[in-house]
Parts: C-alpha cells; structure tokens; sequence
C-alpha cells in the first residue's frame, strides 16, 4: 500500500508538469478555437531564454519572472504577426501554421543553443519531506504548489478582473463583444501571451527533470495533449485534472503493468487520447466536444 | 408617396447617406438614405429578406459598406463594430447575441467594458440598478447562467445589456421575433420609457409594424434593399393602402 501511494505521489508530480502544458493549450483552445501544436516548442524556447539569463550569471528567481515577461510579449507578438494573417482560415489552415511554427521553433533553438543537452538548475532545494512511510521530494512538492498558484492566478484573473472578463466575453461570442466595444484582436493576442507564460513555467519545470535540449518537450507535449483531451479541451480546470489523471497513470502503468516497463509508457497518453474521444468527447470538464 | 418628414440635413442626428452594403459580392443595399433626429425613434418595416438587419449590420460596422453613416457630425462608415460601439452606438443584434455560459450579471457588466476612467465602478453599479429597475426579473437572475434563461429574459438581457453602454444611439433588431405577444408588449413599453427618460435615439427593425408603428415617431419601408416608403409613423399607420400593398399586415 505505502509503496502504491508512494507511486501515486510521483505520478502527481510528474502530472503537474503535464497540467501547466495542458493548461497553455486550454488557454489558446478557448480564446482563439486554435489547436496550437507549437506549444511545447515554445515553452522549450523560453526555457533556453531563461537558462541564458542565468548563464549571464542572474539568480533563477530572477530569471524566472524576465523569462515569463518576455515569453508573454514573444506570446502576442506571435498571434499578432503570424497567427493574425490566418485568423477565421480554415482549420487545416491553422493547424499548418502552428506546426510550422513548431519546426520553425526547434530549428531555431538547435540554431542558437545546438543540440547538445544541457544542465538546468531545479528552483527547488534537493532532498525529501518524509510523511509516515511516504517520501515525497522537495521537487515534486514545488511542482504541485507552482501549478496551484499558475492555477489560482488564472482563476482570479479571470473571475474577478474586468480584462478576464472581457476574454471569457470573447470566448463565449467574439461577434457579441465586438459590439460592446472589445478590441477582440487585442483580447486574442493576449490569450496567446498567457499561454505563452504558462507553458514557459512548465518548460522550467521539466528542464531539471529532463535536461534541456530542443526536443525536451516533444514527449511532455503528447501527454498535455492526453491530459487537454480527457480534461476537456476548453476547461482550464479540466487540463489540471487530466494532466494529474495522466501522470498517475502513467506512472502506475509504468510500474505495475509487466510489459509496458518504462519505455513503453509513452503509450499511456495515446489509450487515453483514444478513450476520452471515444467515450466522452468533450472530456470530463468540457462543454465542446473535440471534432474529429 | 415619398413625403417627407423628417429632420433637415443640419439638425439630424443620424443622417445616412446613399448606404451601399453587401456581403463578399452580395450586394443587398443599393443606396439607402435616411435621417432620424435626436431623441426619436425610427422605425424600419419592411418583408423578409428586405435588408433590414443588414442595414443595422452596416450603421455598427459588421459589414462592409459604401456611403456616409454620420452620428452626430462624426462618420461611423468603415469603423470597425468595436470602434463604432465605444463612440456610443449599441447595437441589439438578430439573435440577441446573449454571453451564453457567463451569468446575467456578467453579460451586463460586459455592455459597460468599453468604459473607463475615475468613477466607473460606481457608475457602472449605478447603471446595473437601472437597468434592473427596468427589467427587475434579471435582478432575480443575475447569478444565473444566461444560457438558461427564456426567449423573452434574453431579449431583457440584450437591451439591458445594450444600456450599459449609455449609448446615444440605440439599435434593435426584431426584438418581437420569437416571444408571446404579452412579452414583446411589454418589451416595447420598456423601450418607450427608455426613450422618455433618458432621450436615447432609437432605431428599431421590426417585421410586427402594428407594434413598432405604436412607438416610432417616423417610419420607413425597405424592400430589397431600397427605401420604398418614408414618411410619420402615424401616416404610415393610418393609410390603409399602403399597409396592404408594402406591410402586408392586418392593422
Ligand atoms: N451573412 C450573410 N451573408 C450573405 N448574405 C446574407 C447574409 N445575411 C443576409 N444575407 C442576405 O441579405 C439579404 C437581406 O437579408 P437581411 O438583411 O437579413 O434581411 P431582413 O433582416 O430584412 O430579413 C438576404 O437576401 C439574405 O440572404
Ligand atoms: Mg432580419
């Protein structure tokens, strides 16, 4: 029993990485209708502007809030010049787009940083919290408590701010808050630019975990996908559930089911993808159903 | 029969001028023309598919347009409906437009987001009152999903709504379409009142002339795309002829 709860724990902290990605697709999703596959990728990119900073030398906790600064402004400047031309285009359109800023992205990053992985600090002290016959790591702790706040900050911004209000007006009826006078663009670049900061806080959260290379969050990126898929694509709430659901499952799979071992566990997120589409659509939190 | 009352070119309030207007290459208003003066209510009749909510479309700015839309001396053609909105012009749109998952109180907050500055809390409270002065039912609903409300709750909350945003000029499109005909009594009394008291400019497509006459001061008749008829609501009502040959309806 201890070691199964010991299993559980893991597996949240690895689903609180999942739940910030999930939650940056959520966020694009909801505002802009945009699957944004280039997510991860840019994530991976302010995590290496972040590790700049502190190669030049600058404190992490420094750092940090410069390289979320510059990933919300990276993050409105991309939906201004990029994802605006092809605003209203067809689905396919866009998806392009992104995919195309997902190559564009890594390429990039291989260009400036190379290939060769590099370390990156945890913000989190080494070492454990023991509960009873539980062990839970300093860093898994911290992951879970920086998604609560990322979660907590979003949920204030957007119940109890005029301006995320007026984003929640233009996601329920983009023509509707035109006519009250809402700059939608504006409220459209935006979204990106919150989503562009969320996803660099999970970039530095995997980057302890993984090493940082440009293909760092390929995999993590798979699994926000599972974690957005089974939360609800439109539910930032439901993207936080998924991405716990996901990493728990995960982790018990890798450790209880004979044959998937580490190396298949990548195949959790796809049975997951597969049953949330095939026996609730719209996640467990959504509204919309994902289109197929 | 193209007797005209309506107010001189100076002293308008709205003065549209040879409108064009389509979609894409649709082409559905062919140079419409009209003044309505400050504080009136102008009433636009006219059969299905005539243009009517185009027309409204094109005063707020959702479609593109040829011509002169002039509120107040400043031109409105070619801005974009956000710009139009912030330079007082609400518009009531086919359909209603409801926030569907926000809650009444939200949909009504969001009329009065284009306002800003020192106070505005205060006055956007102040005018959250009012509007459930009018409409007391949304006060009963406020924290409710606006999804969830009826035909006629919806169309309170697109008018309220619209009044948040002070506007000086108020569009509404078929605000009867769909409701029991005590509800869109009611709703036009409200509208009536609004005009009194706080002498908001009103102009008001309707299919239901009979109703819309009871409040306009002037009215006129757009038939593919085309101002037919214009003249004093009274005027328009009272010729029998013409309510059987343009409005088809039974007076
Ligand atoms: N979004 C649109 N795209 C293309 N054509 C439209 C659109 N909306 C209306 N139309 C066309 O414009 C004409 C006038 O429509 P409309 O302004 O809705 O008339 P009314 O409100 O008087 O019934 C109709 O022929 C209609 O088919
Ligand atoms: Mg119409």
């Amino acid at each position: 029993m201890a070691e199964f709860l010991q299993q559980v724990v893991e597996g949240l902290g690895a689903g609180a990485i999942y739940a910030g990605l999930a939650l940056a697709l959520v966020l694009i999703y909801r505002f802009t209708g945009v699957v944004n596959f280039a997510q991860g990728e840019l994530a991976m990119f302010s995590t290496y502007i972040a590790w700049q900073f502190m190669a030049g030398g600058m404190a992490f906790w420094l750092a940090l809030p410069l390289t979320l600064a510059v990933s919300f402004v990276g993050g409105m400047l991309i939906e201004r010049v990029i994802i605006r031309p092809v605003e209203g285009a067809p689905e396919l359109t866009v998806v392009i787009v992104t995919v195309g800023l997902f190559i564009f992205v890594n390429a990039a990053a291989g260009w400036i940083w190379s290939f060769l992985i590099k370390d990156f600090p945890s913000p989190f002290p080494a070492g454990s919290a023991q509960a009873g016959a539980l062990t839970v790591s300093y860093s898994t702790l911290g992951n879970l408590a920086v998604v609560a706040v990322v979660m907590g900050a979003l949920y204030l911004l957007f119940q109890h701010t005029k301006i995320g209000l007026g984003m929640r007006g233009v996601a329920a009826d983009p023509r509707s808050a035109r006519l009250v006078g809402i700059r939608v663009g504006w409220m459209l670049a935006l979204g990106w630019g919150l989503a562009a900061l969320v996803g660099a806080v999970s970039g530095v959260l995997v980057a302890p975990l993984l090493f940082l290379e440009p293909n760092m969050m390929g995999g993590v990126l798979l699994y926000a996908f599972a974690a957005a898929t089974l939360g609800g694509f439109d539910s930032p709430v439901g993207a936080v559930v998924g991405g716990l659901i996901v990493g728990v499952a995960e982790t018990l799979a890798g450790a209880y089911v004979g044959f998937i071992g580490s190396d298949l566990k990548v195949g959790v997120p796809l049975a997951i993808i597969l049953a949330a589409l095939l026996l609730r659509p719209q996640g467990l939190f959504g509204r919309a159903a994902v289109r197929q | 029969m193209s007797e005209r009352s309506e107010p001189a070119a100076g002293d308008a309030f709205l003065a549209v001028e040879d409108l064009h207007a389509g979609y894409g290459d649709a082409r559905v208003l062919h140079g419409v023309s009209l003044r309505v003066g400050q504080g009136e209510i102008c009433a636009i009749l006219g059969p299905n598919g005539a243009g009517k909510t185009t027309l409204l479309r094109a005063l707020s700015g959702m479609c593109r347009v040829r011509g002169s839309v002039r509120l107040d001396g400043t031109d409105l053609a070619g801005r974009s409906p956000d710009a139009v909105a912030r330079r007082g012009v609400a518009h009531v749109p086919e359909g209603r437009g409801t926030f569907m998952p926000l809650t009444v109180e939200e949909n009504l907050r969001l009329g009065a987001f284009a306002r800003r500055g020192r106070g505005a809390r205060q006055s956007v409270a102040d005018d959250l009152d009012r509007v459930y002065g009018y409409f007391p039912v949304l006060r009963t609903r406020m924290r409710q999903v606006a999804g969830s409300l009826s035909g006629g709750e919806q169309q309170m909350l697109a008018i309220g709504r619209a009044l948040m945003l002070r506007p000086r000029l108020l569009l509404l499109d078929e605000p009867s379409l769909g409701l029991a005909p005590l509800v869109t009594r009611e709703l036009f009394g409200i509208v009536r009142t609004i005009n009194a008291e706080e002498g908001t400019t009103v102009v008001v497509v309707e299919q239901n002339a009979h109703l819309a006459l009871g409040v306009a001061q002037q009215a006129h008749v757009l038939e593919t795309g085309r101002i037919v008829l214009s003249g004093s609501a009274e005027r328009i009502q009272a010729d029998e002829q013409v309510a059987q040959s343009y409005l088809g309806y039974r007076v």
